[in-house]
């Protein structure tokens, strides 16, 4: 099976330690990079081409919703998916408007995020 | 809550760390200093923090100093102060009670993670605007008929159905009717059905109760009634569940409805303006979509064309996304001529949204350049090679490559622009051409700026701004004589 090459950005460090821990046992996922801002994301979508980013809303700088736009305007934009510390109709409107493929509760990483990535594997429909 | 930076300024530092303690606890990121002395203006920008909060001050001139620096942008964050102080700031620091909120210490989570929940709504809908423009946009003849139906219903409390592919500004249609309407100075409210969990949607449609389930601690105004008496958009309603539209269909029908968990029914006079990418008909068909609410929103239906089949509003979309950037301070950028007759061969699949994605995505990583074709992402470069200017200022030296013809889908009725052995300036190259489109279209306008705009698809004060460059005054411009010596 082909593994969704994936991307970490999140400036909480401690967060993208914990989120790597909890995608190691999600046999779809490999986690080819960790970044702390948006900035970091853009560069880094444009050089590593990853399949899917795994981004925080709120960040120093670029936050995931202004990353997001950017990097759906790259060539084959991967998928993202949006964590943010809040969830509520607001924040997920904002990450559907922004073109997120996803929205995750970072409250409820750990039990959401295997069925949201698992949608984005090849041969899995997905809306 | 796009900016996790949280400014902490208090000179008393055992306080300043706790207070940093439970803002990390809550994932923002704290910035802490025990004087406004220590930031380094300059360094920084007001929009660098989502909020400020201000505990201990030893010199309130200083700190004020500060403030006014930061309401030099309109969009500051928010100041938090910290008792005793509060009541004194407002005054001292001329600041609106709006933007100047007291938050408790010792730190109550609840308080400070609503008030910084709030600052970064705020400043999410800010951000969204500085990429959303007013329009629709264009002057082709689709959106010349769109504009035309727009003016049509705006006036009339009709449902409204704007039908289109993602991406095509089905929310800046609604956005127009809304403006246009006599419920002008009432709120536009937007809610996007297919981004809220269906388990949501009611009570952020209808509001709730306190009480009225696990977490509603507050009774919450829905969206019905935050539009009251102004327009409710109701955009991807394709995505609905059913038992939803069955209670938007009975909020529709009657003008009433109740908050989760009240019996007491409530008036509502809102406009609906609903939207979705989704064929409705083929929906009702498949059974996923009610019949009878597909003909009480379809009243008066507006289709929102895909930017492929309106690729002549490129030119004047782009500018009006980049006009919207530089106003609200996001950078700015410009597309060289060739650029966006480049941009003419993509398809858009994802229409202005993806062209607002790219626009703002070159102003980031070419800040204040003019972006040539290679500069552009190779997706849209696809079509690079057939171009219908190229004719107007050929290259000199023109030899035929041999075998080139299988890979350029050169249009020939336009002519060819074949690249000499030894290469060429690209930018001199196109600035040549571009300059004898000015010239020749001045010369055929006698010289109206205006007139040559029209004939170019370009703003005047877009084509006022190229005079300047290629150092054409206007005087020489609106002079035929002088023009057409110089054409």
């Amino acid at each position: 099976m082909d593994k969704l090459r994936t991307l970490l950005i999140d400036d909480n460090k401690g967060f993208v330690v914990l989120a790597k821990h909890l995608l190691a046992s999600v046999a779809e996922v490999d986690v080819i990079g960790c970044g702390y801002d948006g900035f970091d994301a853009v560069r880094m979508a444009e050089e590593l081409r990853p399949d899917l980013i795994i981004i925080d809303l709120a960040m120093p700088g670029m936050g995931g919703l202004q990353a997001t736009r950017l990097i759906k305007a790259q060539d084959s934009p991967p998928r993202v998916i949006i964590a943010s510390h809040y969830d509520d109709a607001s924040h997920r409107e904002h990450a559907a408007g922004a073109g997120a493929d996803g929205f995750v509760n970072k409250q409820e990483f750990e039990h959401r995020i295997p069925e949201l990535v698992r949608g984005f594997v090849p041969g899995v429909t997905h809306a | 809550m796009p900016e996790s930076r949280v400014l902490v300024v208090d000179n008393d530092d055992s306080r300043a760390q706790a207070i940093a303690a439970c803002l990390q606890f809550i994932d923002y990121s704290p910035v802490t200093v025990d004087s406004v002395q220590s930031i380094k203006l300059g360094e920084h920008k007001p929009q660098d923090w989502l909020a400020v909060m201000v505990g201990g001050v030893a010199d309130w001139n200083e700190l004020g100093g500060f403030v006014s620096w930061l309401k030099r942008d309109r969009y500051h964050p928010p100041v938090l102060m910290l008792p005793p102080n509060h009541e004194k700031a407002v005054g001292a620091l001329e600041l609106d009670r709006s933007a100047c909120l007291p938050v408790d210490y010792p730190v109550k989570y609840a308080q400070l993670n609503e008030l910084l929940r709030r600052a970064g709504l705020v400043r999410m809908d800010q951000q969204a605007a500085t990429v959303r423009v007013a329009g629709p946009s264009g002057n082709s003849v689709a959106v010349r008929r769109v504009k035309r139906l727009i003016e049509q219903v705006a006036s009339h409390d009709t449902t409204v159905l704007v039908t289109g592919e993602s991406g095509t500004g089905k929310e800046v249609v609604a956005r127009a009717v809304h403006e246009h309407s006599h419920r002008r100075d009432k709120p536009f409210v937007a809610v996007n059905c297919g981004a809220i969990p269906a388990d949501l949607l009611e009570s952020e449609l209808f509001g709730h109760e306190k009480g009225a389930f696990t977490g509603a601690i507050t009774t919450r105004r829905g969206r019905f009634e935050m539009a009251d008496g102004g327009t409710l958009f109701l955009d991807e309603i394709g995505d609905m569940s059913l038992p939803m539209q069955v209670k938007i269909l009975r909020a529709l029908q009657e003008r009433t409805y109740e908050r989760v968990g009240s019996n007491r029914s409530q008036r509502c006079d809102v406009r609906i303006i609903a939207a979705t990418h989704r064929n409705l008909e083929q929906a009702i068909v498949k059974g996923t979509f009610r019949e009878d609410l597909f003909y009480r929103l379809n009243v008066f239906p507006i289709e929102m064309p895909p930017l492929r089949e309106r690729l002549d509003d490129l030119p004047l979309l782009i500018d009006d996304l980049i006009v919207s950037l530089e106003k609200n301070g996001h950078g700015t950028v410009a597309l060289a001529p060739a650029s966006v007759e480049t941009l003419r061969t993509y398809h858009w699949p994802g229409n202005v949204r993806e062209l607002s994605n790219l626009v703002e995505r070159l102003a980031v990583l070419h800040p204040r350049a003019v972006v040539q074709p290679g500069d552009l992402p190779s997706r849209y470069r696809g079509g690079v090679q057939a171009t219908a200017v190229v004719e107007l200022a050929p290259i000199a030296n023109e030899t035929p490559v041999p075998g080139l013809d299988s890979v350029m889908p050169a249009r020939k009725t336009v002519g060819e622009s074949v690249l000499p052995p030894d290469g060429v300036n690209l930018k001199d190259h196109i600035e040549n051409i571009e300059l004898a489109l000015i010239k020749q279209a001045l010369a055929q306008s006698n010289g109206v700026v205006a007139h040559a705009a029209k004939l170019l698809n370009t703003r005047r004060t877009t084509l006022v701004e190229k005079l300047r460059k290629y150092g054409l005054t206007r005087e020489l411009a609106s002079d035929p004589e002088a023009t057409s010596t110089e054409a």
